[in-house]
């Protein structure tokens, strides 16, 4: 059912707006002299329904007559002609703290706030303790409302508006009131109401918001509706139509089209944006407090067809920012650098550059993953990718449907450290972003006055089958294929997947060495590129804390795979204990070594200490575990020289992982590895049937 | 689920002023409540000052027309004192020029709600003068309690004085609604108001008893009707005898009020209904 329905509507202001004096135009003295009166079209025959449980974004430039609508909707002002339907009861939170009489107090307000909402007394009781709660100022409620910040004020209007629990509620620009804190609030507010099936109309510069809160979008211009299929591509035409409008500037060659707005940029592919909508831009951390560009004073300087340079000085850092874009090749070509009027500690220099959440997949370096989902949940960046080496090249694909290209970023820098990282942001943004750039090491800084090239970042969209046998060709390399299962090399560690069931977790497979009483496991290493030779993958990695390096191969074997570890000191290290581990999925509920079996018991809440279930710990063979769902693996120690404990260990509940390990405790309480390779472990990872 | 259809012509009806009004009726009290509550807050003596008020104004006026015009006043000879009369001019007279310059206002007083919340816009006026009402009802209690100090009874008449309110509260409202409205579109309307309220002061028999300009008038017929045409002339003296007399005060001197109240109270409702939807636009 539709709750509002607006049918051919226009309003039709008279210019002469708020009295006049008698004399004005348009007053007493033009209608007796019978002259035309100036007339403004603030809206032309609109027609539109907002369905029951819908969330409609209304998006518009100032003066396309969005504020004229939602007064509309909310009963302020009638139109000129056409006719609207308001079914059920309508808020608006434009209406914040309309009617507060600054002498009474916050309590006798919200009565009488909610009266004007059109809430019954006994309800507004009810739910009084809501209010009060929500605002946050329970201490003064007692107070006349002039003693409050104006911050206060606007608070304790939202609450009342947001559970006064309407049918419809009209959202205007009220979100960017209050602290960081409180808008938060409102937003997840307003999510949960929408995911409680609550319409509401959302009227906003901030299309971020829109585009996250938004089923559909409209836009307004001039007074008229216009609206695409979606509301990504709703938005994709306003901002370009505001990029011509406000002639920014807007370079483009064959299908690549930027729109440079104030120290961001916007990357359209065939008429698409394929950046998301807080677009690249970049950010500088100084002391403690980060700047953006788009905060950002910009001229731009070169307007050339495929080509722009434009120049930003920071408002609260003595900075400027030079940018250099170009499109050229099929590709975007941004070159940075910064220009500093004085010595300056600025901590982190990077590039965000957000991307639709529809993007899914990442490549970086020799790594891939999936992006997780974001959820209403999320209040904060999440860091996804950041591996302790530089990256100079990286990609994210969209899922597979998309129309969007994936996109391949390459970074190039004179200074060594400046790379990527991925991150998924906050829910409302609902982006991933990739973090081009770099922490400044302490013995960069300060920067040093005068102007510094920083990097030149290269995006370039790409042909999602290229991109796609890329990655394809790169797992394969690093596939071993032993029948039904299969062993995947990633950097310091295999998983192990049944058909396409990833049966490994948390740790994967993995080793450790403990040196000094210091556990080091071989995720962390700086491993080098993956060496395949039919059956066989091998590979190295060195320790960044000891002086060792690791080689490992790994080598079809039957139905099994062979696994080798040679230890290589660089000088003499003297290793405590170190183990060869396999981390599985929790559904393993029993294991078993040539000794002993048992179960693995269910993981304790808030336990994050590995506990081990052996009662024998004579040297072992093999250990394997067993699940009623999952086919069983076993970890088998084919060196007969050196003695193994086979451990049944569970992982912290947060891993939530059960490991099979095999443990070597050298007799004597040290092993000491003089400079050189020795093969350390040697073994046998299977994964039965079903 | 309430279905609201927004067009000109359904919101412009005279005859749906009268099921709004029903419907916010909540609205209204709550408005009136909180203006009571807001006004004395923060004056120490609260609500004394709505007693005081008039109190202080007769004492003045009595004062200085005793000194002025000792004869004049002091030929009162029967019936109630100089200053019991006055006050029963005086009381009624603050009631209509307080609550019809207030009501004026109050549109642009409450634009914040006006231009943001949807509700019948009659309230707004309406709770204004609502608001006033409590005055009136004092300076009824403080005349009674003034006459009975210096030696009056209760009369008879004290039953037409309901009667007496609702014509004034009828005629107050028709005027305010009508001024309230024309004041969006126009701001001089509160000073034109301001000078015929001045003017109305001294043609509305306040500061000397009715009978003391009959006389003279009746010398002039024309004079005489063209200054009972001002419904507060009747509505004053019919005042003072409901207060003070010992009979139904006199039907000539309330029907012309009473009609020209529902006049007043009809073109009023039809101006403001005419301009209600829009004048969110023009505040």
């Amino acid at each position: 059912m539709s709750l509002i329905e607006l049918h051919n509507v226009s309003k039709v202001f008279r210019l002469r707006r708020g009295p006049g004096t008698l004399l004005a135009k348009g007053g007493v003295a033009s209608w007796f002299r019978r002259r035309a009166v100036e007339r403004v079209t603030a809206l032309h025959d609109i027609s539109f329904m907002v369905e029951s449980g819908e969330s409609l974004g209304i998006i518009g430039s100032n003066g396309s007559g969005k504020s004229t609508l939602l007064k509309i909707l909310a009963g302020v002002t009638i139109p000129t002609s056409g006719h609207v339907v308001v079914r059920g009861r309508v808020a608006s939170l434009l209406e914040l703290g309309a009617g507060f009489h600054p002498l009474l107090t916050g309590r006798e307000n919200i009565f009488l706030n909610a009266r004007i909402l059109g809430l019954r007394r006994d309800r507004v009781e009810q739910v009084f303790e809501q209010f009060v709660e929500f605002s946050g100022i329970s201490e003064f409620i007692d107070h006349p409302v002039y003693t409050y910040s104006s911050g206060m004020y606007v608070r304790l209007g939202f609450a009342v508006a947001v559970y006064a629990d309407p049918d419809v509620f009209l959202v205007d620009e009220v979100l960017s009131v209050g602290d960081e804190e409180f808008q938060r609030k409102c937003r997840v507010r307003i999510g949960e109401l929408r995911e409680q099936g609550k319409t509401i109309v959302f009227v906003s510069h901030d299309l971020g918001i829109v585009n996250s809160l938004c089923d559909r979008v409209i836009l307004l211009s001039k007074g008229a509706v216009m609206a695409r299929r979606t509301p990504q591509e709703t938005i994709d035409f306003y901002l370009r139509q505001i990029g011509r409008e406000k002639g920014i500037h807007t370079i483009g060659a064959g299908a690549l089209e930027g729109i440079f707005t104030h120290g961001r940029l916007s990357l359209f592919h065939d008429q698409r944006e394929t950046s998301a909508v807080p677009g690249f831009q970049m950010q500088i951390m100084s002391m403690g407090q980060s700047h953006e560009s788009a905060a950002g004073d910009w001229e731009v300087i070169e307007r050339g067809p495929a080509r722009c340079v434009a120049r930003g000085r920071l408002p609260r850092l003595p900075v400027t920012h030079h940018w250099d874009i170009r499109v050229e090749n099929g590709r975007v070509v941004w070159n940075f650098a910064i220009e500093c009027e004085q010595d300056l500690p600025l901590q982190l220099i990077q590039a965000n550059l957000f991307l639709p959440a529809i993007y899914k997949f990442w490549i970086y370096g020799e790594l891939s993953g999936t992006f997780p989902d974001i959820l209403p949940g999320d209040l904060n960046w999440t860091i996804l990718v950041s591996p302790d080496y530089v990256c100079r090249e990286t990609s994210a694909l969209p899922v597979e449907d998309s129309p969007l290209r994936p996109l391949v970023f390459t970074v190039k820098s004179e200074r060594a450290y400046m790379g990527f990282r991925w991150a998924n942001s906050e829910y409302i943004t609902g982006a991933r972003v990739l973090l081009a750039g770099a922490r400044i090491p302490d013995t960069e800084l300060p920067i040093r006055r005068g102007r510094h090239e920083l990097m030149t970042l290269e995006i370039e969209p790409a042909s999602p089958e290229r991109v796609r046998a890329q990655v394809q060709s790169r797992m394969e390399a690093r596939t071993l294929r032993c029948g039904p299962w299969s062993l995947q090399l990633e950097r310091g560690y295999a998983r192990l997947f049944h058909q396409d069931l990833e049966i490994s977790a948390a740790t994967h497979l993995y080793t450790s060495v403990e040196v000094g009483n210091l556990w080091n496991d071989s995720h962390s290493y700086n491993w080098g590129p993956v060496v395949r030779a039919g059956d066989r993958i091998e590979v190295s990695g060195e320790s960044r804390r000891f002086p060792f390096r690791q080689h490992w191969q790994l080598e079809i074997q039957g139905q099994a795979v062979a696994f080798q570890v040679w230890l290589e000191a660089l000088e003499t290290v003297e290793v405590q204990e170190y183990h060869t581990s396999v981390g599985l999925r929790a559904e393993y509920d029993r294991w078993e070594t040539d000794l002993e079996s048992g179960d693995f018991s269910p993981f304790k809440p808030d336990d994050e200490t590995w506990r081990h279930f052996n009662r024998n710990y004579a040297p072992g063979k093999y250990i394997k575990a067993l699940s009623s769902s999952l086919p069983s693996v076993s970890l088998r120690s084919t060196l007969d020289a050196t003695a193994f404990r086979m451990t049944a260990t569970n992982a912290g509940c947060s891993q939530g992982a059960r490991v099979l390990q095999a443990v070597h405790i050298p007799e004597g309480g040290l092993l000491s590895i003089r400079q050189g390779r020795r093969l350390i472990f040697s073994g046998l990872i299977e994964v039965g049937t079903l | 689920m309430s279905v609201v259809v927004y067009t000109e012509a359904q919101q412009r009806r005279l005859s749906r002023v009268i099921p709004d009004l029903i419907q916010s009726r909540d609205l209204l009290i709550y408005l009136v409540w909180r203006d009571l509550r807001a006004r004395y807050r923060n004056a120490m003596m609260g609500f004394f000052w709505a007693v005081l008020q008039p109190v202080l104004m007769a004492a003045i006026l009595t004062l200085v027309f005793t000194v002025a015009f000792p004869d004049r006043v002091g030929a009162t000879r029967t019936g109630p004192p100089y200053a019991v009369l006055l006050l029963c001019g005086l009381i009624p007279w603050q009631f209509l020029s307080g609550s019809l310059i207030s009501a004026t206002h109050s549109l642009v007083d409450n634009q914040n709600l006006v231009k943001k919340v949807y509700f019948p816009r009659e309230i707004i006026p309406i709770a204004t003068v609502s608001n006033s009402l409590i005055n009136l009802f004092i300076g009824f209690v403080l005349i009674e309690v003034v006459h009975l100090g210096f030696g009056g009874m209760p009369g008879w008449g004290l039953l037409g004085l309901p009667l007496i309110f609702a014509i004034l509260f009828v005629l107050v409202i028709g005027v305010s609604l009508l001024c309230a409205s024309l004041n969006v579109h126009f701001r001089d309307v509160v000073y034109f108001l301001e000078v015929a309220l001045a003017l109305g002061f001294y043609a509305t028999p306040i500061i000397y008893p009715l009978d003391w300009v009959l006389p003279r008038l009746l010398e002039h017929p024309w004079l005489y009707r063209v200054y009972m045409l001002n419904p507060m002339a009747g509505l004053v003296p019919a005042y003072q005898q409901a207060l003070l007399s010992n009979h139904f005060p006199a039907p000539h001197l309330w029907i012309w009020p009473a009609v020209c109240a529902s006049a007043a109270l009809l073109l009023g409702a039809w101006v403001f209904r005419r301009n209600a939807p829009l004048m969110a636009d023009y505040l």
